[in-house]
């Protein structure tokens, strides 16, 4: 098809085509499959840049809300900072000779050790039910933490709980 | 006395439903095939909550009835030039199904879908990704080269929209367009037929994409991961909808009733002050023109209707818009992916069409199938939501060029 003749059609078309036309000329044919799908991608990519803009005027609003709300927060701590420190040099390496540093480290290995030993017991429990099933005697071992045992990258039980809960109203 | 009874019973077998079967035996065939379209519903679980009432209007529309006003629904009615005289005749002797079938024709129906399925949806993804709108946009070349395709076949201008639509996966917007294009056009298609067209390939959603997807892509694209988007705050999530509707409206306005209403829908939800409207609008109201519409538009699928050559021609250009428009997404997105640097999943491009949310489930498991930690499902959205927006700009943009 001639150029021309296309971009005539394509004037023409803003008169519109008559609904019940029928053959349609090739120029009819193709004007409105350019025309159509030139304006929605017009539309559509307007609407990006929009969008696009928008999300970038929100993102700098939000940093200087933080950093305002940051540099409030740093104007209020100096204050009662600076005085303690200047006045308990001393103390401060003394305290970590203390046992309340110890006190404070502690607690991490105790609870994984309590929840090694709860996921030991579950996994005994289960082990015990088996063997009653079975009429054959089971012995564990070893406990191993399986890095990629779901088949999700390692991820915890609770973030693919989260995704799960984020993506079930789709 | 015996002729007394005879004359009776005979006049009774006159006005029965079997007199009229006898007359016009089509419409058994019409009624087997809704059987067919319930089967699908019920046991296959082929979009029930529309394919039910769409069979079921069919079935009820080809009721055998001798006397006119014994139908409940009129299909000669629908092909004359509208007028009050013919909106009080509708009214006065139209049935059930003529009455209902009014917010079609008036197209109240499909508005207030969008409105229900703006309170439903989460434009969130689109706007963490706003790139997502051109998958929305590339995926309706479905849309415009079926009504190049339409048109080779030798179809009048309206008949071409309205079957070019169905490439949109989008029902209420089939329906708004091929209700206005084929009103008192001289046509044997009817908006029940694209209907149910419409609706039966979005069912079939499933089988069709997976296929071209598997096609167009390969197993390392399939496998590439994209990283997670950014939240976007309730302030974008509250302008989204006005702009949309602004740029919209500005550029096509016949858009606008029905983008409109979708992002009417959707400011309710984000505000967050109108929850017993949202509640209303996304079940009550939603269900109720659920009923209303698919029953209607099933009414309309009547022998003289359906059982013609033109409707296994609205079938087969069906498949092929659904698919044309599959492949303009999955191709927009491997540009994308090769100008990235391999950092967009070309599987995210066929959910630009906007059967919701079901393409963008297809390319989650698609994706899931070639590496199952991958998850795409949000950033599909982004283009499943896009192109809810696209089909209906361009719906308007059929309705601005075809007159009618």
């Amino acid at each position: 098809m001639h150029p021309l003749l296309l971009a005539n059609q394509l004037i023409m078309l803003a008169g519109g085509i008559d609904g019940n036309k029928r053959p349609l000329d090739d120029s009819e044919k193709w004007g409105v499959t350019l025309v159509g799908l030139g304006v929605v991608i017009a539309a559509l990519a307007i609407l990006v840049v929009v969008i696009l803009l928008f999300g970038k005027i929100f993102d700098q609003i939000d940093k200087n809300q933080k950093a305002k709300a940051s540099a409030a927060a740093e104007k209020k701590k100096p204050k009662p900072a600076p005085a303690p420190a200047k006045k308990e040099p001393a103390p401060a390496p003394a305290a970590k000779s203390a046992p309340v540093p110890a006190a404070t480290v502690s607690p991490v290995p105790t609870v994984s050790a309590e929840d090694d030993e709860e996921v030991i017991a579950v996994i005994s429990a289960v082990v015990a039910m088996m063997s009653e099933q079975d009429g054959k005697a089971y012995r564990i071992k070893s406990v191993a933490k399986s890095q990629r045992n779901n088949g999700f990258s390692g991820r915890s039980a609770w973030a693919m709980d989260g995704r799960r809960q984020n993506v079930s109203p789709f | 006395m015996l002729q007394i009874l005879q004359d009776i019973l005979s006049g009774l077998f006159e006005t029965s439903g079997l007199a009229g079967l006898a007359a016009e035996p089509l419409k058994l065939l019409m009624m087997c095939v809704s059987f067919l379209f319930m089967y699908l519903a019920i046991v296959k679980g082929f979009e029930p909550l529309l394919l039910l009432p769409i069979s079921f209007g069919m079935f009820l529309s080809n009721l055998p009835a001798v006397l006119p006003e014994d139908m409940i629904f009129h299909a000669a009615y629908w092909n004359e030039p509208q007028s009050v005289e013919w909106l009080w005749k509708v009214l006065h002797d139209g049935g059930l199904l003529d009455k209902l079938y009014l917010g079609v024709k008036l197209q109240i129906y499909p508005c207030l879908i969008f409105l229900g399925i703006g309170t439903m949806t989460d434009f969130g993804p689109l706007i963490a990704n706003p790139k997502s709108f051109l998958l929305g946009a590339a995926a309706q070349g479905g849309i415009f080269f079926t009504f190049l395709a339409a048109g080779y076949m030798g179809m009048s201008a309206a008949e071409c929209g309205s079957i070019a639509i169905i490439g949109g996966a989008d029902g209420p917007t089939s329906i708004y367009v091929s209700s206005k294009l084929l009103d008192g056009a001289d046509s044997n298609l009817n908006t029940g037929t694209i209907a149910l067209a419409a609706y039966t390939y979005m069912a079939l959603v499933p089988v069709i994409q997976p296929f071209w997807m598997k096609l167009l892509t390969t197993e390392k694209e399939r496998k590439i991961k994209m990283p997670q988007l950014r939240t976007p705050s309730k302030t974008e999530k509250i302008i989204f909808p006005v702009v949309v509707t602004l740029i919209v409206a500005l550029l096509v306005p016949s858009a606008a009733s029905l983008v409109g209403m979708l992002m009417f829908g959707n400011i309710l939800k984000e505000s967050g002050v109108a929850g017993r409207l949202v509640d209303t609008a996304q079940n009550a109201l939603m269900n109720i023109v659920t009923i209303f519409l698919g029953v209607s538009v099933g009414a309309t699928c009547t022998a003289s209707n359906v059982a013609n050559w033109d409707f296994i021609k609205v079938l087969l250009l069906g498949v092929v818009a659904f698919s044309l428009g599959t492949c303009c997404g999955l191709g927009l997105a491997k540009l994308m992916n090769w100008l990235s640097g391999g950092k967009v999943n070309p599987l995210i491009g066929s959910a630009g069409v906007s059967a919701v949310p079901m393409a963008a489930r297809i390319s989650q498991q698609e994706g899931a199938k070639a590496d199952p930690t991958n998850f795409l499902l949000m950033h599909a959205m982004g283009p499943n939501v896009a192109g809810v927006i696209g089909s209906a700009v361009a719906a308007g943009v059929l309705l601005s060029v075809i007159n009618y």
